[in-house]
């Protein structure tokens, strides 16, 4: 929808939207490109030309950074040559803006409960308390943890809250904020994999952490180097255990961003589809455009059911983790 | 989707979302769910409690009403018993009173006809002694008649 009209071609649409906005450091020397505005040569010059960059004679303009800064990422070499010390601002701004509506929401119910008139939002808050309490007494049965309940809360409504701006028409938010002079919008947080790996690299760091506290440092090592062959094969238990180990936020992490990532795509493939030019509008586009709008609905269901689901999924093995995690070591 | 400092901001983000729900979240809804359900099921015991009490107030109730009708029973038997002897008693009373009169009458009038005889006698005799004393004066002397008329009185006595 938004590839036509603002003269881009559908690749250059889907690169676009998947597209992290990235605030990173650029060193001197660097040389940023923008995209001309402009109908024709001569309007893509004046438009270089008053912001005081040189017109490269196709489609952008360029500016050579004089000294080290931090900017916005334009484009793909810009981000490249920014590394690893750069920002996705969207994905930061989207998931503390969800998480702490999800927090503001919990707490004031928490403040303003009342045991024998509840408000519909407490019982639906009430609700989830008691579906997590239970997932976690199911699950967790060993050691006294009282992290391990409101860890996995945070988690399911975090994720679900962030897994559902993917049912947000992929174009609403962007294409105003590119409008407005923000370069890139990915609006769901969890199609960045910074983001699934940081929730799954917290949840590992918990479980080395409760592995190490429940079992001792060399309960530990011993959970995993004697198994599963026992002592004699050491190198092969070690080889075993540590994939598996290194397998939990691996999995945990590519899971929820693979899911996420793919339904994204398929909502914008779908968005191709949909062309808003009704100038150049034909019987097949106009079949084109209604197929695409059923799709996308359809679609759009079913997500419905993948989003919860991974959220679901992300909570149930934080939980499971952890309770492996408590677990005394045993020689089998 | 290159990895970068974005990991490491949404591990503290996310750290420090845990923490608060951890903190100020999940602890008073629990403990305020916790609660209810306490509350719920004190009073469900209550009311079976007090649904119990009702019941053996009922039973007691009856108790004490079939108590007391035995007892009025038990009263009433009594009462007609007593009076069922009073008037038992006053008949036999009566009765004896009956006899007592009748005997009493019998014994006044047995004396009453010895007495009429004892004076009819008398009379009698008088009356008989002065007609013959009148008859015999004028023909003969009483002396030689006092035996015949003895005699004849003793016949009458008998």
């Amino acid at each position: 929808m938004a590839s036509e009209s603002s003269g881009r071609t559908f690749q250059e649409y889907l690169e676009h939207h998947l597209q992290n906005l990235v605030y990173g450091p650029l060193p001197a020397g660097h040389e940023r490109k923008f995209y001309a505005k402009g109908s024709d040569e001569a309007g893509k010059e004046v438009y270089c030309q008053d912001k005081n960059l040189n017109y490269d004679g196709e489609k952008y303009c360029n500016e050579t950074l004089t000294e080290n800064g931090w900017y916005l990422a334009n484009n793909k070499t810009d981000v490249e040559a920014m590394g690893f010390w750069a920002l996705h601002i969207d994905t930061m701004f989207f998931s503390v803006l969800l998480g702490g509506l999800f927090l503001f929401i919990f707490a004031r119910a928490a403040k303003n409960f009342s045991l024998d008139k509840p408000t519909k939002l407490q019982l639906f808050i009430e609700m989830m308390i008691d579906f997590i309490n239970g997932v976690v007494k199911g699950t967790f049965k060993s050691a006294k943890n009282t992290l391990v309940a409101p860890m996995a809360l945070t988690i399911f409504a975090w994720v679900l809250l962030m897994n559902l701006m993917d049912l947000v028409p992929v174009d609403l938010i962007p294409y105003p904020a590119e409008l407005l002079g923000i370069p890139y919008l990915k609006v769901v947080p969890t199609t960045d994999l910074n983001l699934t790996a940081s929730l799954a690299l917290s949840v590992f760091v918990l479980y080395l952490f409760f592995s190490i506290k429940s079992k001792g440092f060399v309960g530990f090592i011993k959970s995993i180097s004697l198994h599963p062959f026992g002592p004699w094969m050491l190198p092969a238990n070690l080889f075993i255990e540590i994939i598996d180990l290194l397998a939990k936020p691996l999995s945990l992490a590519l899971r929820l961003y693979g899911n996420l990532y793919a339904g994204e795509m398929i909502f914008l493939l779908i968005a191709g589809m949909v062309s808003i030019e009704l100038t150049q509008l034909t019987i097949a586009g106009l079949g084109l455009n209604l197929a695409g709008i059923g799709l996308s609905l359809i679609w759009a269901i079913f997500h419905i059911l993948i989003v919860v689901l991974q959220a679901f999924i992300f909570m149930m093995l934080t939980v499971v983790y952890m309770n492996m995690a408590h677990e005394k070591f045993e020689q089998h | 989707m290159n990895l970068n400092a974005t990991l490491l901001g949404q591990m503290i983000a996310f750290g420090l979302f845990v923490w608060f729900c951890w903190k100020f979240v999940w602890p008073p809804l629990l403990a305020a769910m916790e609660e209810r359900a306490q509350t719920i099921e004190q009073g469900l015991k209550d009311s079976e409690e007090s649904a119990k009490k009702i019941i053996d107030a009922e039973e007691q109730g009856k108790k004490m009403l079939a108590e007391a009708k035995t007892e009025a029973k038990k009263i009433m038997d009594n009462a007609k018993n007593q009076s069922e002897k009073i008037v038992e008693e006053s008949k036999n009373k009566a009765t004896e009173e009956k006899e007592r009169i009748v005997g009493s009458a019998q014994s006044e009038i047995e004396k009453e006809v010895v007495n009429a005889k004892k004076t009819l006698e008398k009379d009698f005799a008088s009356s008989v002694m002065s007609a013959v004393k009148k008859i015999v004066a004028k023909e003969v002397s009483m002396s030689n008649y006092q035996d015949t008329v003895d005699k004849s009185l003793d016949e009458f006595r008998k």
